[in-house]
């Protein structure tokens, strides 16, 4: 408790230090006309000052940028100005660390494991913008129009891996939580062993799942690397699951973190590298921008550095969010671990609601009910 | 025991949905001229628009458009480009919302459309002709995207002007005013309630015409 509560306190403490620094960065800067925000100071709405700060840091990097080009002890400004705008800009909108967060908490992971996929996430999708960039813009000298669109169909491609993530976690964790009811149901007749012969309702679906389970690990053994990694984690679940229903005697197998074994084996990886590549293959529309107004100015590998550290930047909110995420979901199950019954159909509550938040992103990303971010508003 | 559970779990809810939210940055600042056009008869006919764009999105756009000197576009060169862009804002209304005494009016597609290139910045000029000319008491027009990622901001040096309008009509223009409490509100809320694409939220930060014709 008193390890997660000071985790919480650090990832905050965090938080707060970047943003009190940052006032004092931005009143020395030529370009840091804010807009909007005259009114908007951090009393009135942190959120509000977060929007209208990240913005104002965006319109500053263009000038930073022209400055490096004859005046090399600009780029540092830049590089700075590309951080800031970075951690304000995932402190924003943004689905990649809802998406990350709902993953951490349906999936009961480590915040270490957290850290490190919010890290990879926000590196991948630095990545994604400057192979975007390299290629169409610097090798095929392509429009806007056409790179907008290459953006368009990689945002598709990944609104539909994060549904396809979210729909299979929906259906483990669904099955996890239906166990916990039948658990719950179960106990009060007084027989911990009444889930496997119980109603003939339940038992034929315990044994349904049962098989399936078997059949999908070995099948995972035999030929993993026929499979895509998104098989692969998937199936890595069904073994846990099924490892788990095992332990149902002791009642609370799922309390704590995974295994060791897990944990350093390498499935354990796969597991989280399916989510980290739906969501880091959307590049950010303002890294797209910032390295094509670096290329106009002859800076490509100027603005391909202020993209990586703008990667940073935003990797850094995104582990704090996480880290956050990961704490409340441990405080809850410590909690409900006092209370096996009601607590553990609770948490599996809270991983199927998880789960399908992932689901409802997708879906309402994909179905662009959600605004995004769209360069193809002026350009096609 | 169970309410601190309860209240635990409900915590860990709100926080997965507090962080879903809209992508709704502005990546797009427009420097916007506008007037008002009036026919001989008095009535009004459409608006003239001439939006200037942020050096960075400037170079977005001009991205991969071939031009015989470097630095340089003419509007030729940029002919092409002022199409795509007419045509791709036409799916947003062309961000320009105008009603006569209160009652929406319509506009036809973008006619005399053209880009120049100066100081690093791109300008797309564009005629936006009413579907049925109007007259009205108080007309106003206003200029906004209503999912924020475009920030339209009129030009400081007359931003708004009359085209051939009777002598005793008058034009202000209005920035977008000091958000008010709530709309401050909603506004720090943005991220825990996001926009639907729908929404019309960025009315608040509209730029608005007024033209009144006692």
């Amino acid at each position: 408790m008193s390890r997660s509560r000071s985790l919480m306190l650090t990832a905050a403490a965090v938080i707060l230090v970047i943003v009190a620094i940052n006032p004092a960065w931005t009143q020395g800067t030529p370009f840091g006309a804010p807009h909007h925000d005259a009114g908007i100071t951090p009393q009135s709405g942190l959120m509000a000052w977060v929007f209208a700060k990240q913005a104002a840091f965006y319109r500053s990097l263009s000038g930073f940028i022209r400055a490096s080009k004859d005046d090399g002890t600009a780029i540092w400004g830049l590089f700075g100005i590309s951080f800031l705008y970075g951690v304000f800009h995932a402190v924003g909108p943004g689905h990649g660390k809802a998406v990350i967060s709902s993953y951490l908490v349906a999936n009961e992971e480590t915040w270490r494991r957290g850290v490190v996929l919010s890290f990879v996430s926000a590196g991948l999708q630095s990545v994604v913008a400057i192979v975007v960039v390299a290629i169409a813009a610097v090798l095929l000298g392509a429009t806007a129009k056409a790179i907008g669109l290459t953006v368009r169909v990689v945002e598709t491609v990944s609104y539909v891996l994060v549904i396809l993530i979210g729909l299979r976690l929906l259906f483990v964790k669904g099955r996890g939580f239906l166990i916990a009811c039948r658990e719950l149901i179960s106990r009060p007749s007084g027989e911990a062993t009444a889930s496997s012969s119980g109603e003939a309702n339940t038992v034929h679906r315990h044994d349904h799942g049962h098989n399936a389970t078997t059949t999908r690990c070995e099948h995972s053994h035999d030929g993993g690397d026929a499979h895509h990694v998104h098989g692969h984690r998937g199936h890595d679940h069904h073994c846990h699951d099924h490892g788990d229903h095992d332990h149902h005697a002791s009642a609370w197998g799922h309390a704590h973190g995974p295994e060791p074994a897990e944990l350093a084996g390498a499935g354990g990886w796969h597991r989280g590298l399916s989510t980290v590549i739906a969501v880091g293959l959307r590049p950010c529309s303002g890294a797209i921008i910032v390295l094509i107004f670096a290329l106009a100015q002859d800076l490509f590998w100027t603005g391909t550095a202020a993209t990586l550290i703008m990667g940073l930047g935003t990797a850094i909110t995104v582990a704090a969010i996480a880290t956050v995420a990961v704490s409340a979901r441990t405080v809850a199950s410590r909690i409900a671990k006092a209370r096996s019954g009601f607590g553990m159909l609770l948490m599996r509550a809270i991983e199927v609601g998880a789960a399908g938040l992932i689901v409802a992103f997708g879906a309402l990303l994909l179905g662009g009910y959600m605004a995004s971010e769209q360069l193809w508003m002026f350009t096609g | 025991m169970m309410k601190r559970t309860g209240c635990c779990a409900f915590a860990a809810l709100l926080l997965s949905l507090s962080i879903a939210n809209a992508d709704a940055h502005p990546h797009v600042w427009v420097t916007l001229h506008s007037e008002v056009l009036y026919s001989a008869d008095g009535t009004m006919t459409g608006v003239r628009h001439a939006w200037t764009f942020d050096d960075m999105f400037s170079a977005y756009a001009l991205q991969g458009i071939a031009h015989a000197r470097k630095g340089q576009y003419t509007r030729e060169e940029l002919a092409s480009l002022a199409e795509v862009n007419v045509t791709s804002l036409k799916e947003y209304d062309y961000f320009t919302y105008a009603r006569a005494d209160g009652k929406k009016l319509k506009f036809s597609d973008a006619t005399d459309y053209w880009l120049e290139f100066k100081n690093a910045a791109l300008t797309l000029h564009f005629t936006l002709p009413l579907k049925a000319s109007a007259t009205a008491k108080a007309m106003q027009i206003e200029i906004y995207d209503p999912t924020i990622f475009v920030d339209f901001e009129f030009a400081k040096d007359k931003p708004a002007l009359l085209s051939g309008a009777p002598p005793q009509c008058l034009i202000t223009a209005d920035l977008p005013h000091q958000p008010t409490p709530a709309e401050q509100l909603r506004l720090s809320q943005l991220d825990n309630v996001p926009l639907e694409a729908s929404s019309t939220y960025g009315e608040i930060f509209a730029n608005k015409i007024l033209v009144k014709c006692p």
